[in-house]
């Protein structure tokens, strides 16, 4: 085991719920994390600093089914700059809808990469649920799971792990919905108008 | 709707459009969901990408034409994919047995995704995979996904556009 470079893949890095998950993670892995979010800019650069780890953390949320464009874009950056040293890469993915089995899909696309690129692949946490259960009475399930991740990895015994809320779909729903509304409210926009039918005009 | 530009047989017709969007300019969505919850239905980035996802919600075909990497869309197309996000509410709704998204005014279509760049049948299983998961996101009544290489595109996507004449007059 040694030290862990996390990259946080999400759009939205310092305000993401993937940022919290990092942080959850850092708390629960005993050797050093170092945290670092991929931005436009500072791309080639962290393809450089991989070298220095073993391990890589790609913690990012789920994009119409796969990564989020920018995270694609470093993939391909790092394609082209490789590192001398390839760490094994972990993955940290969260999607909004209840089930972690539609992480699948970006699960295998970065798997993919890696054995074309050489990159060992290491452990998976899919989560589901992930916009939200941070903020639920849930939260100790995601800990949970983060810290069972944060072991395998620590310990080279790999594993893919899902974990989501323990409810039924319309539960869920049901949920979801008053998550939203509420969201709305923050802006001033009511749930009649969030559930407008149009598009651009 | 092409990340590359294509040489069509057919351009202009009432009920077709083209769109190259190698040729617009359309910035990474932020993940901010203002499109659900500040502007409802409408992006709060104002680049060309509005113009898009109209056609995209109304369409009752589409025929999406985009290269492959590590069996995914390739940058061009998944940056619109992402942005058409606003076409569907933030609400859920079990669809085929899934959480899923409701959807604003969005047409079921039938989806044709011709997709270039990739010859390895791993590969070609994973991108088919992600279409699949596609469908139930992006309201495909059905969908089919057709491998092409780059020389060959303009002849699969006439060939779809031939078929597509002949059955709607
Ligand atoms: C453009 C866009 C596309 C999304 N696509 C999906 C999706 O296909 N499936 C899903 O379950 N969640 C989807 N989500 C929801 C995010 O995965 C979810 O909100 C996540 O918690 C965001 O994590 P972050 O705060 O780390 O960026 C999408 C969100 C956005 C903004």
């Amino acid at each position: 085991m040694g030290n862990i470079f996390i990259l946080n893949g999400s759009p939205r890095a310092s305000k993401s719920n993937s940022k919290q998950y990092a942080e959850i993670f850092s708390k629960n892995y005993l050797q050093e994390t170092i945290y670092k979010a991929i931005s436009k800019t500072n791309q080639v650069q962290l393809c450089r600093e991989l070298s220095h780890y073993s391990d890589v953390l790609f913690v990012f949320p789920l994009y119409a089914d796969a990564l989020p464009v920018g995270l694609l874009h470093f993939l391909k950056t790092l394609e082209t700059n490789l590192p001398e040293h390839k760490p094994t890469v972990s993955i940290l993915i969260n999607c909004g809808f209840l089930e972690p089995e539609q992480n699948e899909v970006a699960v295998k696309i970065i798997h993919l990469f890696c054995r074309r690129n050489g990159f060992p692949i290491g452990s998976t946490l899919m989560l589901g649920s992930g916009e939200a259960i941070l903020k639920s009475p849930f939260k100790y399930i995601a800990i949970r799971n983060i810290r069972k991740l944060a072991k395998c990895i620590a310990s080279g015994n790999h594993q893919t792990i899902q974990a989501t809320m323990p409810l039924p779909k319309f539960l869920f729903r049901l949920a979801a919905n008053k998550y939203w509304t509420k969201y709305g409210q923050k802006f001033g926009i009511t749930k009649k108008q969030m559930q407008t039918m149009e598009t651009e005009g | 709707m092409s990340d590359r530009p294509l040489d069509l047989a057919i351009r202009q017709a009432p009920e077709l459009h083209y769109i190259d969007l190698s040729e617009l300019k359309i910035s990474n969505c932020t993940g901010c969901f203002g499109c659900w919850t500040r502007t409802p239905g409408k992006c709060v980035i104002r680049d060309d990408a509005p113009r898009v996802y109209p056609y995209i919600a109304k369409s009752e075909e589409v025929v999406y034409i985009t290269k492959v990497i590590y069996g995914g869309y390739d940058t061009i197309m998944k940056t619109m994919l992402e942005r058409a996000i606003p076409i569907q509410q933030a609400f859920i709704r079990i669809h085929r047995g899934e959480t899923h998204h409701i959807q604003r005014n969005v047409a079921p279509k039938k989806a044709t995704i011709i997709a270039y760049g990739s010859t390895d049948p791993e590969e070609q299983d994973l991108f088919r995979q992600l279409v699949a998961r596609n469908a139930c996101n992006m309201n495909f009544a059905s969908h089919e996904v057709i491998f092409t290489t780059e020389e060959m595109i303009d002849n699969t996507v006439n060939n779809i556009l031939k078929q597509w004449e002949t059955s709607s007059f």
